[in-house]
């Protein structure tokens, strides 16, 4: 079957390929111009000139932060480093009885020392066993604890890319979600994160980018606002530095 | 041979003031009059025949000012319901009508936003017509819209009106987002002495009228028209004030249907009451 | 569905709709909820109209040279590693998909909002080959489990009340559910997480597709989305051919744009961005990734000088929530797969029949608030009566309307007919003239008079008593003021230099 399956998807390329060229030709032929294969000049590539010049200091890049992700139900901790961190997070899960944890696999939550900190606790590290179904490990933990990539205060977003060590399940699936957030590299616009996935071009993109703004929520019932819909209902941004 | 009268001998001063004769001496003789500003009445169809009183209205606060309206008997309607429902061919014919109208005319006025947005949908109606189409564009530029006139070419805010009553404005769709008139209406309002103003809730929200819409859509029509009636009454003011007599007529029709005592005015005839023009 | 099978007429439609007393009021309630969150929000992020600018100058620029940047979001997602599929109609779309359904044996499907997807109709397609499709955004479950279709683009469950709602949710569950937004939202979240766990594909639609990189990016608040791309092992992604963008920077315009417009958000709270299947030692996201790009009647309106900005088209929903004729009906009154006046417009233009969707586009007054609203500036009014115009023009017009504006134009073409018809009026109109107002709800007046009283007609047009009027005006009008006088000559010069005087 694998075999097949791999000959049908070369099957159904080939067919696509040869569809390509004649739909880009519809397209030019209704434009009324050639076939473009040159790069068109594009004056108003992304924000207007004025809005790139703005920039918060790093206190209020903090302040902005924080305001944005609680006035949509997340809750903030502003923390001195790593051990604080550890220390809320281990605080926090004795509080609500968090018996599943799943991190990701990276040295700095190595270094954070949870598992010495919740010896009652089981915790799973992302990733590191091949026999393990991660999504559902992920699913039925109650904590799950991830670092932001990159943070942006104007909207209240935490970044977080996909890679072997880090699950996007891991920022999805648990109840709640602990983010730490480097404070120093917090940035003041959205577009200061995006110019970086252009600059450094389509092959160093992870598979998933995902910006996460608050809790998960939706309004579809009577425009009435719930919390933790699909994704983790209770997230705690824990600012660092 | 009598004396002129009083206003006509000021009216030859006033050309005089601007009559400038060139002569030129050579095989021809090429004489350039430049006379007093033609400012031209577009009364619109609706204020020709249901609502003479607003035409007369803005006759008189413009006068006040020196304005003297032209009004070019030859114009009939601007063409909107034809080409709002799609009847181009049809909306050309009539809009020809006002092309001839107005053809001199440095300043076409109208009291109604949607009429003159009408006008600057005509170089669009004549877009394959290249020599209605230049018509068109130049009457685009002289078309204004009652207060736009006013306030913006004039510099008049102020009428020295008084009236001491409670007024909410509705702002009708063509005149505020099709040309931009927000600023103007408020600018007179604020000048009127003894006037309170009263907000009208969701203000910018369509009165339901639509020209045809109101006929083939009536229910839809008629829930959006009770609706802002609904907003006038949660106002509790006296009058109602507009800039388009279709717009006034559509919510006037359904508060005098609901036996509200609500006056409803256009702006010109409120400030001529005001004024004393009237 | 067409509007022919969604019962009758717009107008009929319509009726339901506005005798639909729960339905008037929860729409009325929940576009003014949204109107006014995007109200402020472009408030407080400020320079709103040039951001609508610069938003509407990218993709009139995208979409003009589109052959351009969607070759190159082809190639740059096959690089990825995904498989890119195109489908000319909704119906090459749907073999595609069922076709890959079918080569990996799929028994579900969990899907996430996909507006293309409801354009193709394809869970019933889904469905009649043994798949089951579940719709996994709150609003669209409950409609899905209601057998009804998305009555907005962004709240598609408008209509429905909680009551409704819990049981249509107690029928899954086999248990009284409480009417109770927690209660019931919490049951969906169990229900679903086991959909997720064991779904053989994840489908979803694509806010944005970036050219340079090969991306979709999904914008959405519940985390299904995040879902359908993470848990099944293959996703599949309909696209609309015209969903491109050039870069990750003009993403930031966009972002700034949509969340706004559509519910007043600084942003949703997921934006993600797909740049391909997983990679190999990754251990979540799909093992296999397909995009369909569907044409399905968009590039109808490539070339087209009238409607091609119908394609930068962001699907935020901001001018349903503005307008006054769709507070009043609802989404479902419309007959198609998009509603209000987007949907007025984009229906009849991708399915190319004028004379089938001709009432639609009807429903509207004109007001322009649609285009007030609208983040990329799209003229939707205009457009409107440029679909009147076409119909009337290929000789679809209402034969009754038609001889009326015939008429109409004879009679108002000109200045003495005009005035013979205003006093004819004048004398006829004394057989229904009572107190100043006609109330007759006969004949014409039948749907105008059954909200309003009409005015009579004054003894004198303006026209009749214009000489009158000048007389009196010449015999003491005073001199214009030296400065009023350069005010007016100001103005003139000033139409020379293609400024002419403000309009919006």
């Amino acid at each position: 079957m694998a075999d097949s399956h791999q000959e049908w998807l070369k099957q159904m390329e080939e067919e696509s390929k040869a569809k390509q060229a004649s739909f880009m030709a519809g397209i030019a032929q209704r434009l009324r111009h050639p076939v473009m294969t040159k790069a068109p000049e594009h004056p108003f590539r992304g924000a207007p000139d004025f809005w790139n010049k703005f920039e918060w200091d790093r206190e209020e890049k903090i302040e902005r932060f924080s305001a944005n992700w609680k006035s949509v139900g997340g809750h903030v901790a502003r923390l001195a480093d790593m051990d604080a961190a550890r220390d809320f997070i281990a605080e926090k899960a004795r509080e609500m009885g968090a018996k599943y944890i799943v991190r990701q696999n990276e040295a700095e939550l190595e270094a954070l020392g949870l598992e010495a900190a919740l010896p009652d606790a089981r915790i799973s590290v992302w990733n590191t066993d091949p026999d393990v179904y991660w999504k559902a490990r992920s699913a039925e933990a109650d904590f799950g604890v991830v670092i932001a990539d990159h943070s942006v205060a104007y909207t209240g977003s935490v970044v977080v890319k996909s890679s072997k060590d880090k699950g996007r399940s891991v920022s999805l699936l648990p109840t709640v979600m602990m983010i730490i957030i480097p404070v120093d590299q917090m940035k003041t616009r959205l577009g200061e994160v995006l110019v970086a996935f252009d600059e450094g071009g389509r092959e160093n993109l992870p598979a998933g980018i995902h910006f996460i703004t608050g809790p998960s929520r939706s309004s579809d019932i009577e425009n009435d606002l719930t919390i933790g819909v699909h994704g983790p209902g209770v997230v705690y941004a824990l600012l660092v530095g | 041979m009598t004396n002129p009268p009083v206003g006509a001998k000021k009216r030859l001063q006033n050309m005089s003031d601007n009559l400038i004769i060139r002569l030129y001496y050579f095989d021809i003789i090429a004489i350039e009059v430049q006379c007093v500003m033609k400012v031209s009445l577009f009364i619109t169809c609706l204020s020709d025949a249901i609502f003479p009183r607003v035409g007369e209205a803005m006759v008189r606060v413009l006068a006040k000012y020196g304005v003297q309206l032209e009004f070019p008997k030859v114009q009939t309607c601007c063409g909107q319901p034809a080409f709002n429902s799609g009847y181009w061919d049809d909306a050309r014919e009539t809009a020809k009508t006002i092309l001839n109208a107005f053809e001199d005319s440095d300043f076409v006025i109208s009291p109604s936003g949607s009429c003159t947005g009408m006008i600057h949908h005509y170089p669009k109606l004549f877009e394959n017509d290249p020599v209605n189409k230049a018509r068109a564009e130049k009457l685009q530029q002289k078309a204004y819209e009652f207060t736009q006139f006013l306030v913006q070419v004039l510099g008049v805010t102020d009428v020295g009106a008084v009236f001491p009553h409670k007024v909410t404005y509705h702002p009708s769709c063509h005149g505020s987002r099709l040309l931009g008139v927000k600023d103007e209406p408020m600018a007179l309002l604020q000048s009127v002495k003894g006037l309170e103003f009263v907000p009208l809730p969701f203000a910018e929200d369509c009165c339901g009228f639509g020209g045809t819409f109101a006929v083939k859509m009536a229910d839809i029509s008629g829930a959006m028209v009770s609706e802002k009636v609904d907003h006038v009454k949660e106002t509790e003011a006296e009058v109602l004030v507009g800039l388009d007599m279709a717009c006034l007529m559509n919510i006037a029709g359904n508060l005098r249907y609901r036996n509200e005592p609500v006056r409803v005015m256009h702006l010109a005839e409120l400030l001529a009451e005001g004024a004393k023009l009237a | 569905m067409s509007a022919k099978g969604a019962l009758g007429t717009v107008k009929e439609r319509a009726e339901l709709a506005l005798n639909d007393e729960f339905l008037r009021k929860a729409v009325k309630f929940t576009t003014e909820r949204l109107r006014n969150g995007k109200k402020n929000a472009a408030g407080e992020h400020g320079n709103w109209d040039e951001w609508r600018e610069r938003g509407r100058a990218i993709r009139l620029h995208t979409i003009a040279h589109l052959d351009y940047y969607l070759n190159l979001f082809v190639n740059n997602a096959r690089a990825n590693g995904v498989h890119v599929h195109f489908a000319d109609t909704g119906a090459d779309a749907v073999r595609i998909a069922l076709s890959i359904a079918e080569r990996k044996s799929a028994k579900t499907v969990v899907k996430s909002k996909s507006m293309v997807s409801e354009e193709l109709h394809l869970n019933a397609a889904l469905e009649k080959i043994g798949v089951e499709a579940i719709e996994t955004d709150l609003g669209e479950y409950i409609i899905q489990l209601a057998g009804e279709t998305p009555s907005h683009i962004v709240i598609p469950a408008i209509h429905k009340n909680r009551y409704q709602i819990a049981d249509l949710l107690s029928e899954v569950a086999g248990e009284k559910l409480e009417a109770d937004t927690t209660v019931l939202a919490g049951f969906v979240r169990k229900k679903l997480r086991e959909r997720f766990l064991e779904a053989d594909i994840g489908m979803t639609g694509c806010n944005f597709a970036i050219a340079e990189t090969g991306s979709m990016v999904l914008f959405e608040n519940e985390g299904n989305a995040r879902m359908v791309t993470t848990l099944p092992k293959t996703q599949i992604t309909l696209m609309g051919m015209e969903r491109i963008i050039p870069s990750f920077q003009d993403l930031e315009v966009m972002a700034t744009l949509l969340p706004r417009s559509a519910t007043g958000q600084k942003l949703t709270m997921y934006m993600s961005a797909i740049s391909g299947p997983r990679r190999s030692e990754d251990a979540d996201g799909p093992d296999e990734m397909h995009i369909i790009i569907v044409d399905n009647g968009r590039s109808l309106q490539l070339g087209d000088p009238e409607f091609q900005e119908l394609l930068n088209c962001i699907r935020c929903g901001a001018c349903l929530n503005a307008c006054p004729v769709y507070r009043h009906i609802g989404g479902h009154a419309y007959g198609g797969t998009y509603s209000g006046p987007i949907g007025a417009v984009l229906t009849p233009a991708l399915n190319k029949n004028i004379a089938e969707w001709d009432d639609i586009a009807n429903a509207s007054s004109l007001c322009g608030a649609c285009y007030e609203a609208c983040p990329v500036k799209i003229p939707l009014h205009d457009m409107l009566v440029y679909l009147r115009r076409r119909k009337v023009e290929k000789g679809h017009g209402n034969k009754l309307e038609g001889a009326g504006m015939k008429g109409f134009s004879t009679l108002l073409g000109n200045a003495k007919r005009f005035r013979t018809v205003v006093k004819l009026g004048q004398i006829g109109q004394k057989l229904v003239v009572r107190d100043g107002g006609i109330r007759t709800k006969l004949g014409p007046l039948k749907g105008w008079n059954s909200y309003r009283v009409t005015p009579s007609l004054p003894k004198k047009s303006f026209r009749e008593n214009w000489e009158t009027l000048d007389q009196q005006i010449r015999a003491d009008l005073k001199e214009m003021s030296p400065e009023m006088k350069q005010r007016m000559e100001d103005a003139v010069k000033r139409r020379g230099q293609g400024g002419g005087h403000h309009h919006g």
